[in-house]
């Protein structure tokens, strides 16, 4: 054909249309953009919080609770440690349940027809509307209880992380090795034994990597405690019954709010629980590592 | 191992359809001084080698002997990994592709490329062929599908697929699509075709189809294979370069370097002492 | 002799207590354990559903196949009707994805094709801390940061330049351009899908073997013919599960939305104005709620439930055909 006659490819010339090339330089242009949009958003989100929120530091901060209406000074202290109550309660809960359901669907559930239905149901509770699981606690527990409280702000919290470490769970169970499963069982281990003493250990830092990740998920987590622990202006009673004071909700609530002492309430409240959840986060990536990395 | 050297040797000793090397053909490639870099590590030392108009010249040498790399030093598919890095010269009909001004689609255009494995596009066998043309052509639709045809006939895939252009390409056999890739290839009528180990993820019945494949297109470019398969090189090579660790250890016509290789390590590794 | 018969006889009687031992037990309290376990997951769902729908049923009752297709909410005259909401939520989760799944996509182009290597993982980091700010602070965002630049720069003078034209007059107007609105809405939403779809598309990009996207660049390839012809095509099922996944999030969305959407129980034609969502109105109304109303509240959240669901079974379905091939 043509390669009797050797065209020599002139470096100057190219046989590449404009437009093809015009279109290429428009995505790498408009991919750019997308990505520096995303840093900007995040930036913006940062520095606002930060210019905002340190103006709302105030030595009382972390003493006192919050004020009522038109009172001056306060803090969000019960906010803070009700939030960590909160959250404590939901990871407590939905720890054990997450990783044993996780290691059923993982370990005993592979081909069962159960175990795929569950595995699915957990996808969409994974997904589902949060502020659904607020109005099923509702009905479940501030309903018959007649009253708000922590326990069900707790409850909602855990049903949120449950699906978050049911899953995390199954997929780190099943990047372990089955070759590792069978030296176990062939030292003559019953399976709940090679489970707990090789499987989860071999997946340790993946379960708690999806533990940490619920917890960063459930921190943040406003509407379902809209309508179980909602909100209250003074300390707690130790039996968490009563509106407890939360930072998700006290931040609804200030920021929103006509007093300029609440709103910088708010903004300080924001700054933190932001900042908690994304150091969270980033230990979470940070522990996951050596496990990508394999 | 050895078996497969006598096999070789065998290969070349029978009447072969293969023709002999001719030393006279223009010079397509020629590789000057070339090294190359992945990141570090130092891959290809002083590399210079000439490829001949119209001949299929096989890359041999053990794993990492860097056989590959230079293969993707002539479209320059390597540098879309900015780690990696090529100096020294190689002239395409005389100009140095590695000047940096050249443009990359263009090159890659003009020096096609067939992989390990079978890489069929998400489209249709027809598109398949078509898009290589589309990028670099405007033609008709009859021209188009006279091209299309007779790429699917020279990649030996047309009596196969004629009544099936709109399926997807996924859907054919893995030596069909290597012969798709082929054909898409050959549609964009490149002036070098260079096939990395082309038959590696093969049946040996598709295997021997591709190679008499490679034999045919001889007749219209030149050609470059990476092979790990002696055998192979053998059979459809007129000239065969051996490499060892980054370093070009012989050049020359097949039938020499396997009958009468000059230096040592060709030797132990033709007859299978190593490697 | 007898002792050794009593020593094999004390064997033989020890093997099976050895075999059966405290562990077998132990071994079916712990498999037993871990399905129960994974049973309160199932009735966890199934109780969500229960209890929405129990709580729902008497709005149902009182107003039928009205309550889909009423555009009426009046807490005085306890007239209710679900057709502003679904409305506001159908339509701010669609803006959400138009306007988030390009800027998705080019981010994971961007990541896996075109970033210098070194930039690779601080700015995948910072797309997926995106993900991980709380939807609240979105909220924030989006009423104190946003709001005032979008009415601003672009409400009132798209509202100056389309008033009186048909359609586009309709469409784009702002009567009142406070910068809140259904389309400030689908913004913040598609801000907070895009880490989400963003970070399964790179997943799924960076999934596609080496060797197609060296073929497609070595057959002369552009980046963006290499994108558009050969590696979106070839994860989209992926990546359309991924967006619907997104479209999920949008859907069921909270604290964002109530924050930016205005809050006003109005069918307009614009996508500047006020409206509310499913979930925007739940978390306004619910806690001063009490008899229809609730229910009503109750029965919107079934239709969130249902819708969600749907788009959540599509997903599913999309992104597991992708696993098994």
């Amino acid at each position: 054909m043509n390669a009797a006659t050797p065209i020599t490819p002139s470096v100057r010339q190219s046989r590449v249309r404009p437009s093809r090339r015009t279109a290429d330089r428009m995505l790498r242009l408009a991919c750019t953009l997308a990505t520096v949009l995303g840093a900007v958003v995040l930036g913006s989100i940062l520095l606002m919080l930060i210019v905002e929120g340190v103006r709302g530091l105030s030595p009382t901060l972390l003493t006192h609770p919050t004020p009522g209406p038109g009172t001056e000074g306060g803090g969000i202290a019960n906010a803070i440690l009700g939030s960590l109550v909160l959250t404590t309660i939901g990871i407590v809960v939905a720890t054990p349940i997450g990783v044993m359901a996780g290691t059923f669907l993982a370990e005993y559930g592979r081909t069962s027809k159960l175990a795929d239905v569950i595995r699915f149901l957990n996808d969409i509770l994974l997904s589902a509307p949060s502020i659904l699981i607020g109005l099923f606690v509702y009905t479940l527990m501030v309903r018959p209880m007649g009253t708000y409280s922590g326990w069900a702000g707790g409850v909602a919290l855990a049903i949120i992380a449950t699906p978050v470490i049911v899953r995390t769970t199954e997929d780190m169970l099943r990047l372990v090795p089955g070759t590792l499963r069978e030296a176990g069982a062939a030292l003559g281990a019953p399976p709940s034994t090679v489970i707990r003493s090789v499987t989860w250990r071999a997946a340790s830092s993946g379960i708690v990597t999806g533990i940490i990740l619920a917890l960063a998920r459930i921190a943040g987590e406003t509407a379902p405690l809209l309508f179980t622990a909602l909100n209250n202006n003074s300390w707690f009673n130790a039996d968490l019954m009563g509106g407890v004071a939360n930072l998700p909700v006290m931040i609804y609530q200030f920021a929103l709010s006509p007093y300029p002492n609440w709103q910088q309430l708010a903004w300080a409240g924001a700054l933190l629980i932001t900042l908690a959840i994304l150091a969270l986060s980033v230990v979470a990536r940070v522990v996951i590592k050596p496990q990508r990395a394999r | 191992m050895s078996t497969a050297a006598t096999a070789a040797t065998q290969a070349l000793t029978q009447p072969a359809t293969r023709a002999n090397a001719d030393s006279s053909a223009p010079i397509r490639i020629a590789v000057k001084d070339l090294n190359f870099y992945y990141g570090q590590f130092h891959g290809l030392k002083n590399v210079n080698l000439n490829f001949h108009d119209r001949q299929v010249t096989a890359l041999i040498g053990p794993s990492g002997c860097g056989k590959s790399t230079l293969l993707r030093t002539f479209n320059r598919i390597y540098s879309l990994y900015p780690e990696q890095r090529a100096e020294g010269q190689i002239l395409l009909d005389g100009a140095n592709i590695l000047d940096p001004r050249v443009d990359l689609n263009d090159l890659r255009a003009r020096v096609g490329m067939v992989f390990q494995k079978p890489t069929p596009f998400p489209m249709s066998i027809y598109d398949n062929v078509a898009f290589g043309i589309r990028l670099y052509e405007k033609l008709p639709k009859a021209e188009l599908d006279a091209r299309v045809e007779s790429s699917l006939r020279k990649a030996a895939l047309w009596d196969e697929v004629k009544d099936k252009l709109k399926q997807s390409g996924m859907g054919l056999s893995g030596g069909q699509q290597q012969r798709l890739c082929i054909a898409r290839t050959v549609a964009q009528r490149p002036e070098v075709i260079l096939f990395d180990e082309p038959t590696s993820a093969l049946d040996p019945i598709s295997t021997g189809r591709i190679e008499e494949l490679i034999e045919q297109l001889r007749n219209e470019f030149t050609i470059a294979i990476v092979t790990h398969n002696m055998q192979q090189a053998a059979r459809i090579s007129q000239f065969t370069a051996f490499m060892y660790l980054g370093e070009l250890v012989e050049f020359g016509p097949t039938n020499r370097i396997f009958m009468n290789p000059e230096k040592r390590q060709t030797q132990d590794y033709i007859t299978g002492r190593f490697g | 002799m007898t002792a050794l018969t009593d020593q094999i006889a004390l064997a033989d009687s020890q093997r099976p207590a050895l075999r059966r031992g405290p562990s077998k037990g132990a071994d079916s309290l712990f498999r037993g354990a871990a399905y129960a376990s994974a049973i309160i997951v199932l009735l966890v769902l199934t109780g969500i559903i229960g209890s929405i729908i129990y709580g729902g049923w008497p709005a149902f009752r009182e107003f039928g196949f009205g309550f889909l297709t009423s555009s009426v909410w009046n807490v005085g005259t306890e007239q209710y009707g679900a057709l502003v909401a679904v409305i506001g939520t159908l339509s701010s989760a669609l803006l959400a994805l138009v306007i988030g799944v390009p800027i998705s996509l080019g981010i994971a182009i961007y990541l896996t094709q075109l970033c210098p290597g070194w930039a690779r993982k601080p700015v995948g980091m910072a797309i997926e801390l995106l993900a991980a700010v709380p939807s609240i602070i979105y909220g924030m965002w989006g009423l104190f940061i946003f709001a005032p630049l979008f009415a601003r720069f672009v409400q009132v003078p798209v509202s100056n330049l389309v008033e009186g034209l048909p359609v586009v007059g309709t469409l784009l107007y702002a009567r009142a351009p406070s910068g809140v609105g259904i389309l400030t809405a689908g913004f913040i939403l598609a801000i907070m899908i895009v880490p989400f779809v963003a970070s399964i598309a790179r997943d799924m990009l960076d999934q596609i073997p080496t060797i197609l996207r060296e073929s497609a660049y070595g057959i002369g390839c552009t980046t963006w013919e290499v994108m558009r012809h050969v590696l979106i095509p070839q994860a989209s099922v992926s990546i359309i599960g991924a967006i619907m996944l997104g479209l999920g999030r949008a859907l069921g969305e909270t604290m964002a939305v109530t924050f930016v959407i205005g809050n006003a129980n109005r069918l307009s034609a614009s996508i500047f104005d006020p409206g509310s969502t499913i979930a925007s109105r739940i978390a306004n109304e619910f806690n001063e709620a009490d008899g229809l109303q609730l229910n009503a509240l109750m029965a919107l959240g079934c239709i969130l439930f249902v819708i969600t669901f749907i788009v959540l079974i599509v997903a599913r379905l999309l992104t597991r055909r992708v696993k098994v091939a």
